[in-house]
């Protein structure tokens, strides 16, 4: 216990210690205002629906900068023998800087709260599907960071590591559009279950289906447990 | 308190060590010479537990690597080949970081980074970033977090390389201390360095224990390829035969001395028995004009080439 919250300082004080945390936050914050400005004044509906739609894609584009460096970082800065030599088990240091990156997406959910207080003050909209909205975008970005983190785990370079997360999020996020060239019940039922944003649109109308909780939770499990079995066979 | 029994590590069908086996107790500052490549820093890596040895046990403080890694961790501070240092971190908190992640009680923390700082005199940079630091200070601060934790074992992979002088110095007294009362292995290519503080020495190459024994007791072992050196007035051939009839010379290489074509140096290579030198003595000073004889203790450098060269030829034969 006390090894992982040891990485996990060591986490959260790097990404502050460095611009990522604050570019990435700095970035989405933006975007997420601009996505808001457009469809609540535009529009003249006061609802997060679209803006969370909007927002669910902007960070599968952010994730990979916040974990690309997680373990490739270690490879390059030739820490990975230190994190491997000190008294940790694999699972420590997987969770500790899962939990670090965590830290970042709560930090940057928090911050677009400051859309809500126009929505309140000059419209009504409905707390619960708003309230589900953003449990469905943490849901989404704990999914995304694992299997972010996983990647930042198989490859050496940074970079390297974001160039294949985001394809890979995104086909993650879009697969859901293959069911519509399909005939085939069982395949169209596999592309519609792998659908990050499938799942996502649940939450955003207001529904919290315990199927969609699961997958996301079962995908940020899979993707932590390769990741600790990568760590373990590398040794 | 480190122990390899037979140890071998395979990369594919590559073979990087060889049924290697040693061990250093407490209280011992082992040094550990071989030439790059001949497995050095992967046998450390072994110890370590940052890889696993493909056959045979790796034992620390009685804990097997290959099933209790982690409580041997707990014994073990390690010093890697390139200091693993967080750049964006300062000194205190990147060692406040290692020390909770060996599991230091966090009352007892301040305490303990205040004693690695003070023995690695790092005072002046603790609030510094690490990338800010020069080469010497990189260093010392990898040392500093081996020392965290008061572990029992130290391995360390060429801890001088990069300080001054007088760093050198520093870094070897708290070796030296350290080693009083828990086991060292420290790798190291400065020769000097292991005659100074190491009570023994294991020299590999190729991924093979060549030797393991005191730095004297390898002197002795090596005596046969002992050299005499002598600077003889004296034309060149003919005192390089007068030397061969000597009884226990084996060769002689003369040349003369530069600026001084009448003077020579010679270098005899002798075996073991004794009184050569004054057989040497007797036959040349009869004869010529002796200004200088000496018998040439084998230095470590001596020692190494000569259990490295053996291998090497041993191989092309």
């Amino acid at each position: 216990m006390s090894g992982m919250l040891a990485i996990y300082q060591k986490e959260v004080q790097t990404y502050f210690r460095s611009p990522i945390a604050y570019f990435v936050v700095a970035v989405f914050l933006l975007g997420t205002g601009y996505f808001f400005l457009y469809n609540v004044f535009m529009t003249g509906v006061g609802t997060m629906d679209e803006t969370f739609q909007n927002m669910g894609i902007l960070l599968l584009t952010l994730i990979p900068v916040i974990t690309m460096r997680l373990f490739s970082g270690e490879y390059t800065g030739r820490t990975m023998e230190l994190l491997m030599t000190l008294p940790l088990t694999a699972r420590q240091i997987v969770l500790g800087k899962y939990l670090g990156a965590a830290t970042i997406l709560l930090l940057m959910t928090a911050a677009t709260a400051i859309n809500l207080i126009p929505l309140y003050l000059y419209g009504n909209p409905e707390t619960k599907t708003i309230l589900s909205g953003y449990i469905g975008f943490l849901l989404l970005g704990l999914a995304c960071l694992a299997v972010g983190q996983l990647f930042s785990s198989l490859v050496q370079n940074q970079i390297i590591a974001a160039l294949i997360t985001v394809p890979v999020l995104l086909s993650f996020w879009f697969v859901g559009h293959l069911q519509s060239f399909q005939t085939d019940y069982i395949l169209r039922g596999l592309f519609g279950y792998l659908s990050f944003a499938q799942h996502f649109g649940d939450f955003v109308r207001g529904l919290i289906r315990s199927e969609a909780v699961v997958f996301y939770l079962v995908v940020s499990a899979i993707a932590l447990a390769l990741n600790v079995s990568y760590l373990q066979w590398r040794r | 308190m480190i122990a390899l029994e037979s140890v071998s590590k395979r990369y594919g069908s590559k073979t990087i060590i060889h049924d290697l086996s040693f061990t250093v107790d407490k209280g011992e500052i082992v040094g550990f010479l071989g030439p790059n490549g001949a497995g050095k820093t992967t046998t450390m890596r072994m110890i370590a537990g940052y890889t696993t040895a493909t056959s045979g046990r790796v034992t620390v403080a009685g804990f097997d690597m290959a099933t209790q890694n982690e409580d041997a961790a707990r014994k073990l501070g390690y010093l890697p080949e390139q200091p693993p240092l967080y750049d964006v971190l300062d000194v205190s908190a990147y060692l406040r970081f290692v020390a909770k992640a060996k599991g230091v009680p966090s009352r007892e923390i301040p305490s303990e980074l205040d004693r690695v700082i003070s023995s690695c005199r790092l005072e002046s940079v603790v609030r510094r970033e690490i990338y800010k630091l020069s080469k010497g200070f990189r260093q010392r601060v990898g040392l500093a977090q081996a020392l965290l934790g008061k572990p029992e074992v130290l391995l360390l992979d060429e801890p001088t390389a990069g300080l001054d002088p007088g760093q050198i110095q520093e870094a070897r007294e708290v070796i030296r201390a350290f080693g009083e009362n828990h086991a060292v292995l420290l790798s190291t290519h400065i020769l000097p360095e292991v005659t100074l503080i190491c009570r023994r020495v294991a020299i590999i190459n190729q991924g093979r224990l060549l030797a393991i024994d005191s730095p004297s007791s390898l002197q002795k072992a090596s005596e046969q390829a002992n050299s005499v050196r002598l600077e003889v007035t004296a034309p060149a051939e003919p005192l390089r035969e007068a030397l061969l009839a000597v009884d226990g010379v084996r060769a002689a290489i003369v040349q003369s001395m530069p600026g001084s074509d009448s003077v020579q140096i010679v270098e005899c290579q002798v075996d073991g028995q004794e009184g050569v030198e004054a057989r040497i003595a007797r036959a040349v000073a009869g004869r010529w004009d002796l200004h200088r004889l000496e018998r040439q203790q084998p230095t470590l450098e001596n020692i190494f080439l000569h259990y490295v060269g053996d291998t090497a030829q041993g191989k092309a034969a």
